[in-house]
């Protein structure tokens, strides 16, 4: 039996190719290695009633339209609100902000006046930039260098796009595209607390601190999200992550997909030059008339074909193709409740984000020891604890607590991962205990996920989880390498469809929907 | 009597400008403060005998378009090459030298010493820089579009470099595109293996900034010096006889030769203007010089908001001025010297002396520099980029000694009055303190020496926060967006004031190409 198209790994982007695949007639094939579908979209029992979103933790990104047209709502898609960000200092103070525009006009008052006026201004800006920027998430990357008459229509089109956001938003969106976070948001504010949390957007999932040009891009990279229209609103998924990926399986299966777990991929069957089906690791052949890589561009061409099919220049690309893993996670189950010390007592704030990162030179200082190939002494660190806001996450009066830490270079100088797991974890747990006492106290479990453990269970090479540093030098039509950015491959019917490709990472579904249109164009 | 044009400032670009103005039959006036014109391109007989560069100690970027345009060299400009770019000093008596030669050979030579696989890449990462460089060339003499006034007059000359950006082919447009926006750091790793040699070509990607070689947009810095390299990958090693102060003396004899007027020793204290037209300018005694055109060749937030004042502009320009990043970084020691520095590893002679003489063992030492000025200390061990100008000219030091000039990053800006005043002496004995551990008889030589930070550039040179770039040359502050965005034409929000210094396209560096490129546009309108 052959199929209409084969996607290689179950991730977020591979079942949203699918299922757009499937929508439009194809027998469609999903081989996913782990016995779960998810890749880095994953939630897990690890202990009983305690379920981990192991990697990613929060929604925001997810294209709405992709949630309209695969109906993923009826499949099972429940975004809850995750309303506030909570940053504690350490004079016991905080800056806490939520959906009451004017309650956290009034906390940020505290710090500063002039930033309670600003706070509004600024927000209108970004809401309006992060839609100037839609554009280009719903657009294949045109290529500059090129002559062909839809590449210079599609180039006019951006041009014009980008003319009619008016003098003052364009060169907003250049200094946007250039500039440091901090320095981008010292534009706007002066509380230093509040820079480095809003800044720290910018340096998510990239090895650079907020002091790098280019952060800034990373920034508007994290407002692109819209819940129900709202742009830059948060969310948390019912069950975790991991009830995304589910919704998006049963969505795609109800159009036919087939999904195969624990079916490891070890080549793509390459004959004459054309790709023709899959070797798994158990020795199984499947044929397929396309193959599709939701995998990140180094494994897309460095592992499962050989580079001796490619063209020098593209290996070379994809060999120097920026992917350092810089976050890691740890995953608590809490005997009750952490208690935090700037806002005792249980209230609202424990169902939002609480944001170590009381300044900017506390991030640039953690970056600092990652430069230099150590993990952060004094980590920032984005922690949420889900059962606040779905109880169905841990036993009753339990809790499951969700921290995002960063840095953790994937080169270690010194020793492996292996062996600094849990110095590193211990690192984690006292600097998080310095604003919550009682931290210690209710640990049960302790899970730390290093970038080498996020490469291992989910194959993102270097524990990348954007599959590629969102740099100028790696995004649109450099994304993942020039002259390969519109999914395709310089192997016939092998196609690509990851966060390593247009418009990048983050659980945004939109490399693997423009993926599915630009294929569904040939197959 | 009226003039014509009345520039504020002598420096290099002030002195272009009036130049081109001239030239043109413009009658005009350049009021230097200082009783020495040249700014931050200067040579001063600071002890007798002894002709310092006082600023800048590289004029090889300086636009050969504009020597002929000019007849500079009818008018005393002449140039010295050193064979040799730059070499750089290791702690280690055993340890090869690195030098680098304008004769590829003899660089790839040295470097099969250090590093087989470096001295192969070499050959190729020179065309590749200069096919990078290329593109940049062609944009550097040119005024950025504004591209909300679709003038097609304006643009036609982009749509000339557009055509010849596709004439790259697409190999190199996408190379280009690819390597512009990234970090020294990275571009360099993608080439070569020894630390000394990346260390070495990445010392000028951070000219004149606040930035480590990590940060994106710093190859662009790389890049922009090596308009100036021949064959060497780093920057010009070319100098100007008589020093860097015979080039404004040059440009000076022009301004004068065509009628224009100098008056040096002239602080200007504000711009006058009636009904938002500027009309001249006030000097410091009071006196008033009107003028149909005022040009300020001073950075941008001296402009604006000293000459000025910025209760004559809108809040929103004045938000965009005053966020105009100019973090000053660069302190210079200039040192009178009574006999040459013995360097521990140093061949045999003196021509690798003749270039750039360069501490900075690696690019994480350079990065590490940066970390100590980034929370806001000079470096704990600085990057020395030192030229010892009286070898190749022996006119700039009694018989036998010799002057040395030696550029300091990172020594940033203190604004706090308590930490200025023995900040210079700090600087001073740090600088001599690391050199002296290379040339172990360094300080036995010193006969005097002057010292000049970030504090001194912005008091006596008048460079705001010591930016010798009259504003960062971060992506985010080049072309259209210098010196802020929907001004990058050289005119300001008042009519009749133009700028024309660094903090203007295509920014610093002894390029005169912002003189230039602001005295076209003004003769284009008038």
């Amino acid at each position: 039996m052959k199929y209409d198209a084969i996607i290689i790994g179950a991730g977020h982007n591979g079942l949203v190719n699918a299922a757009y695949l499937a929508k439009a007639g194809k027998k469609v094939l999903v081989l996913e290695q782990r016995h779960l579908v998810g890749g880095a979209t994953v939630t897990e029992e690890l202990y009983p009633g305690f379920k981990y979103t192991v990697f990613s933790y929060v929604v925001s990104l997810l294209r709405p339209e992709i949630i309209r047209e695969l109906r993923l709502t009826e499949h099972g898609l429940a975004i809850l609100p995750l309303e506030s960000t909570l940053t504690p200092l350490p004079n016991g103070d905080y800056i806490y902000r939520d959906a009451d525009k004017f309650r956290t006009m009034r906390d940020i008052a505290r710090h500063s006046p002039r930033d309670a006026d600003a706070y509004l201004d600024y927000g209108r800006s970004m809401y309006f930039m992060a839609k100037a920027v839609k554009y280009m998430l719903g657009i294949i990357p045109h290529d500059p260098t090129s002559l062909n008459p839809k590449d210079l229509l599609g180039l006019a089109g951006l041009g014009k796009h980008l003319l009619g956001l008016g003098e003052e938003h364009f060169y907003m969106l250049a200094k946007l595209m250039t500039m440091s976070s901090a320095d981008f948001l010292e534009e706007w504010f002066e509380t230093d607390p509040l820079i480095a949390t809003l800044s720290a957007s910018g340096i998510i999932g990239t090895f650079l601190g907020p002091r790098s040009p280019g952060t800034a891009y990373v920034l508007l990279h994290h407002y692109m999200g819209e819940i129900d229209g709202a742009y830059r609103a948060w969310g948390f998924q019912k069950g975790g992550t991991g009830g995304v990926a589910n919704a998006l399986a049963s969505a795609a299966t109800a159009l036919g997909v087939e999904i195969r777990t624990e079916a490891a991929v070890d080549k793509v069957i390459v004959k004459n030059g054309q790709a023709v089906g899959v070797a798994l690791k158990n020795g199984d052949e499947v044929h397929g008339k396309a193959i599709v890589s939701s995998a990140d561009p180094k494994r897309t061409f460095l592992q499962f074909v050989e580079p001796k099919e490619l063209p020098d220049e593209l290996v070379d690309a994809i060999q120097k193709f920026n992917i350092r893993g810089s976050s890691a996670k740890v995953n608590l189950a809490l005997d009750a409740a952490p208690n935090i010390a700037c806002m005792p007592g249980h209230g609202p704030h424990l169902a939002g984000a609480l944001s170590i990162s009381p300044s900017v030179e506390y991030l640039e200082r953690a970056y600092d020891d990652a430069k230099y190939g150590r993990f952060s002494r004094k980590p920032y660190m984005d922690v949420i604890i889900p059962s606040m806001i779905d109880p169905d996450m841990a036993p009753p009066g339990k809790h499951v607590m969700s921290c995002f830490v960063q840095y953790a270079p994937y080169d270690l100088r010194e020793g492996t991962w292996e062996q600094q797991r849990e110095a590193f974890g211990d690192t984690v747990i006292d600097t998080l205990s310095e604003y919550i006492p009682n931290l210690k106290e209710i640990i049960l479990h302790r899970q730390v996920v290093t970038p080498w453990d996020i490469e291992q269970t989910t194959g993102l090479s270097q524990g990348n989880i954007f599959q590629g540093e969102l740099s100028l030098s790696q995004l649109f039509f450099l994304r993942p390498a020039a002259g390969y950015a519109k999914y395709r491959t310089p192997i016939k019917n092998y196609y690509q469809c990851g966060s390593g490709t247009h418009p990048g990472g983050g659980i945004l579904g939109a490399p693997g929907k423009l993926a599915a249109m630009e294929m569904l164009k040939e197959i | 009597m009226t003039y014509d044009a009345i520039i504020i400032g002598g420096g290099h670009n002030g002195l272009v400008a009036a130049a081109y103005l001239a030239k043109a039959g413009r009658k005009v006036l350049v009021l230097e403060q200082r009783a020495v014109l040249g700014g931050a391109a200067a040579t001063e007989e600071v002890l007798p005998g002894f002709r310092f560069n006082t600023g800048a100690h590289d004029a090889g970027l300086f636009r050969q378009e504009i020597i002929d345009e000019l007849a500079l060299e009818k008018h005393g400009l002449s140039f010295i090459s050193s064979p040799v770019a730059a070499f750089t000093p290791r702690l280690q008596a055993d340890a090869p030298p690195l030098i680098l030669w304008n004769d590829l050979k003899k660089t790839a030579e040295t470097l099969s010493a250090i590093s087989e696989k470096d001295a192969e890449s070499f050959p190729r990462y020179i065309e590749h820089i200069r096919t990078m460089t290329a593109m940049l060339d062609e944009i550097i003499l040119r005024t950025p579009p504004n591209l909300f006034e679709n003038r097609f007059a304006d643009l036609t000359p982009w749509l000339k470099s557009g055509l010849k950006f596709k004439r790259m082919g697409k190999q190199d447009m996408m190379a280009f595109l690819r390597v512009l926006p990234m970090s020294a750091w990275q571009f360099l790793d993608e080439w070569f293996e020894s630390e000394r040699l990346k260390g070495l070509l990445g010392s000028t990607s951070i000219f004149g900034s606040l930035q480590g070689p990590m940060a994106a947009g710093t190859a662009f810095m790389l890049f922009y010096q090596h308009l100036g390299a021949q064959n060497s990958g780093l920057a010009s090693s070319r100098q100007i006889k008589g020093g860097i102060g015979q080039l404004s003396d040059a440009l000076a004899a022009v301004v004068r030769a065509q009628g224009g007027e100098i008056h040096t020793e002239t602080p200007v204290q504000k711009i006058v203007f009636e009904n938002g037209v500027a009309t001249g300018v006030q000097l410091q005694d009071g006196e008033i010089i009107s003028s149909k055109i005022v040009i300020s060749n001073a950075d941008p937030k001296r402009t604006f908001f000293e000459l000025v004042g910025a209760r004559h502009l809108g809040p929103e320009f004045n938000r965009k001025v005053r966020a105009i990043k100019m973090k000053g970084s660069t302190a210079k020691l200039n040192l009178a010297l009574s006999a040459l520095p013995e360097f521990v590893n140093a061949p045999s002679g003196q021509e690798h002396l003749q270039g750039h003489i360069v501490i900075c063992p690696s690019l994480e030492y350079l990065e590490r520099a940066y970390d100590d000025a980034k929370y806001g200390r000079f470096s704990e061990q600085p990057l020395l980029d030192i030229t010892i100008p009286s070898l190749l000219d022996p006119s700039l030091a009694p018989e036998g000694k010799h002057v040395m000039s030696i550029t300091m990053r990172y020594a940033p800006f203190v604004s706090k009055k308590a930490d200025c005043e023995h900040y210079g002496n700090h600087v001073r004995n740090k600088i001599i303190d690391t050199l002296a551990d290379y040339a172990p008889n360094l300080r036995d030589c010193i006969e005097h020496s002057q010292v000049l930070t970030a504090t001194e550039w912005q008091r006596e040179y008048g460079m705001t926060e010591g930016s010798i770039l009259h504003g960062q040359m971060g992506l985010d502050q080049l072309l259209f967006m210098r010196p802020i965005p929907g001004f990058g034409q050289y005119h300001t929000p008042i009519e009749n004031l133009y700028l024309c210094g660094a903090g203007t396209h295509p920014g610093g560096g002894v390029t005169g190409a912002p003189g230039r490129n602001a005295a076209k546009e003004i003769l284009k309108k008038r």
